[in-house]
């Protein structure tokens, strides 16, 4: 699904991104747990396109395609979702409007026929109703105004939607109570499936509980440095990032 | 100072202000005004850049040429049926060249109850309205040569007198159209007078030439309100971008009245609108609303006037615009509270978003305020597009020029969705998406 070598990535002339290596296969998912300003978010910004990262060397191989040589609405289109940390607030743009051109347009990108009026709404009705989100949600700007776990519930709509093969989800869970982050994972979980991947950037070994990793990796300092299965999360919550953070300034 | 060229200009119009006299013989009363006008234009200079009023917008291009008049041609009624704007009930007044053609108009026996519609001449002979007379003696003496040069020549104003308490459903809807090889000058001229407590809504609507060749719109349009009257007045402009136009709007509002303006300036080579209100007696309320969507070497040019004489009056001013290219965009809104207009609410809000390294936007609000009990505010703002937006929108699937075309409709639509008739939102709606698609 997605090999990332020896990934390196810089904004403003900062080197962020370190050489990451990562190997997500079908149906996996994996964590990413790491110290603030550790480069979780730069990561997840670089696989989605963003243009004011720098790659400086390495290389991501998705679904057998160089990664980085996509735009970044075909990246969308081949399936590449990142449900962001703080979802952009687009003023006179309806909720209905948007998630109508972008579904429409992935359709299209993809050879499929465009909705008509009626399964649109159809559709999103579905999914709006399984995240027990307001349908007067729709007539409202994107995110404009939406308080935070409302802008999360909404990227979580959008992916529902969008259904990707590889969802990256950037601090989904930040800030959410116990109710909200449960429809957060629900909304994953109704997506597993053994041809789809997610990677989950957290903080919290909570998350986890309800959405159970294959693999916990530990990001810091533009590096993963280490990794393991979901004990890590636990071992994480109990003892913080310091005793990593050592082990890496003896190691380095 | 008169300099000698700008004085050479003035000839040229006073030679077409002959020929016109030769071929056409008005009514007497507005014969003598627009002698009346034409001898004080001959006195006149046209403004340069120095003068303060035009420091942004040069009429050199436009005055130095030698215009012809428009002459009387006609179009299909096909071409109008293709024109019109869709699900629009309207009233249709229909010029080509400047000239007004009643074949394809609404024939006056369609025109509704409690509208009364006359040619200028015959409502100045008619002695109906002291207001109409009383203005026009004011237009000949302006001290804006166009609004003279406007009087002069116009004879195919209209003057609309909306009766007492009469709620005229369908728009009136004023289609210009020009068409054919010459180049030419043609002087609209529109008077409303809405009396106590009627409701009103009229279009100006310039519409795209076929071909080339450039034609100078010198417009005026002149509205009363009297008490409790509500008008809502669209101007849409969408002419070629040879075209040139100079507007000239003056609102006078009594006590309780409310005016919406909606401006929308898509075309045109130079443009430059007047949009002045006069607030006579308390409690009004206006709303003046543009749009400007220009890119190439366009060039608009808003000015705005809201005088608050009196207290208690309500204003309100929203101009948005996307400027792209080598275009330049200028908005002027000035907002005078007097000393007795206590209780003043006037907002002014002038956005653009500025798309290109040579793209110009000079945005100036002047609030003079000589009263201390009111509520005031303007902002002024020049910005880029959000591309952390853009990225969003990207992100999930939207190619860019899709991602961008949003993101300027949505800026834009902000005053479109201002517009009360749903026929004329959605047609300004796919002009204005058209148009950024295609930018
Ligand atoms: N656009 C940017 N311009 C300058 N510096 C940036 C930019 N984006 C990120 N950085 C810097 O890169 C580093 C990594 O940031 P990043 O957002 O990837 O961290 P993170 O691991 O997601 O942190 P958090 O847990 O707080 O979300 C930080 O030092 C941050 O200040
Ligand atoms: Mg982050």
């Amino acid at each position: 699904m997605l090999s990332i070598k020896n990934l390196h990535a810089s904004v403003e002339g900062n080197e962020i991104l370190k050489g990451i290596n990562l190997e997500v296969n079908p149906g996996e998912v994996h964590a990413i747990m790491g110290p603030n300003g550790s480069g979780k978010s730069t990561l997840a910004n670089v696989l989605a396109g963003r243009e004011e990262y720098e790659v400086t060397e390495g290389s991501v191989i998705y679904k057998g395609e160089d990664l980085l040589e996509m735009d970044v609405d075909e990246r969308a289109h081949a399936g590449v979702f990142l449900a962001f940390q703080y979802p952009v607030e687009i003023p006179g743009v309806s909720m209905a409007t948007f998630l109508k051109e972008a579904i429409n347009a992935n359709r299209r990108a993809r050879g499929q026929q465009e909705l008509s009026p009626v399964e649109m709404l159809k559709f999103i009705r579905s999914k709006t109703k399984l995240l027990g989100m307001d349908e007067q949600m729709l007539k409202r700007s994107l995110n404009e105004g939406f308080s935070g776990g409302e802008k999360k519930r909404n990227e979580m709509l959008q992916m529902a939607l969008l259904e990707p093969s590889l969802a990256i989800l950037d601090e989904t869970d930040s800030g959410l109570d116990i109710d909200a982050l449960k429809v957060v994972a629900d909304s994953v979980n109704a997506l597993r499936s053994p041809d789809r991947s997610f990677i989950v950037v957290t903080h919290y070994q909570r998350l986890l509980n309800y959405i159970v990793p294959d693999f916990v990796h530990v990001l810091f300092n533009g590096r993963i440095v280490k990794s393991g299965g979901k004990e890590l999360a636990l071992q994480l919550e109990e003892k913080g990032y310091d005793w990593i953070k050592e082990e890496n300034a003896v190691a380095g | 100072m008169p300099t000698a060229i700008a004085s050479e200009h003035i000839g040229h119009f006073i030679e077409l202000y002959e020929k016109a006299k030769a071929l056409s013989s008005p009514a007497p009363k507005l014969a003598a005004l627009q002698d009346k006008a034409a001898a004080h234009l001959e006195e006149m200079r046209f403004p340069t850049r120095r003068d303060e009023d035009w420091k942004y917008t040069s009429v050199r291009q436009i005055v130095s040429q030698n215009w012809a008049l428009g002459k009387a041609t006609t179009l299909s009624p096909e071409h109008i049926e293709n024109a019109a704007i869709k699900d629009l009930d309207d009233i249709r007044f229909v010029f080509v060249n400047g000239q007004f053609v009643p074949a394809l108009s609404t024939p006056a026996s369609q025109w509704p109850q409690g509208l009364t519609i006359k040619s200028l001449a015959d409502a100045l002979e008619g002695e109906d309205s002291e207001w109409l007379s009383a203005k026009l003696e004011a237009h000949a003496m302006h001290d804006n040569p166009f609004v003279v040069m406007n009087t002069a020549f116009g004879q195919n104003g209209w003057y609309m007198e909306v009766q007492k308490g009469a709620v005229i459903e369908k728009p009136v809807h004023l289609m210009m159209f020009s068409t054919g090889e010459e180049a030419f000058v043609q002087f609209p001229q529109l008077w409303v007078h809405a009396q106590t407590g009627s409701e009103f809504s009229v279009m100006e609507h310039y519409l795209p030439k076929e071909g080339n060749t450039p034609h100078f719109t010198c417009a005026v349009s002149c509205l009363r309100l009297e008490a409790n009257a509500h008008v809502h007045h669209y101007r849409l402009q969408r002419e070629s971008d040879t075209a040139f136009q100079i507007n000239f709007c003056e609102v006078e509002q009594e006590r309780d009245s409310v005016y919406s303006s909606y401006a929308t300036d898509l075309g045109g080579a130079i443009v430059r609108n007047n949009q002045n209100v006069l607030l006579e007696q308390s409690n009004t309320e206006t709303h003046l609303n543009g749009i400007y969507l220009i890119n190439g070497e366009q060039h608009v040019d808003n000015q705005t006037f809201m005088d608050h004489a009196v207290p208690h009056c309500n204003s309100n001013e929203l101009y948005k615009g996307i400027v792209t290219g080598k275009a330049r965009g200028v908005f002027n809104g000035k907002v005078l509270v007097r000393p007795d207009a206590q209780k003043t609410n006037a907002f002014q809000q002038n956005s653009t978003l500025l798309l290109s390294p040579d793209a110009i936007m000079d945005a100036k609000p002047q609030l003079e305020i000589f009263a201390d009990d009111v509520k005031c505010s303007h902002g002024a703002t020049i910005g880029q597009l959000d591309e952390s937006a853009v990225f969003y929108l990207r992100s999930r699937g939207l190619p860019l020029r899709e991602a961008r075309t949003l993101l300027q409709f949505a800026f834009l639509g902000e005053v479109i969705s201002n517009m009360p008739h749903e026929p004329v939102r959605n047609f300004v709606e796919k002009l204005v998406h058209d148009k950024l698609y295609n930018h």
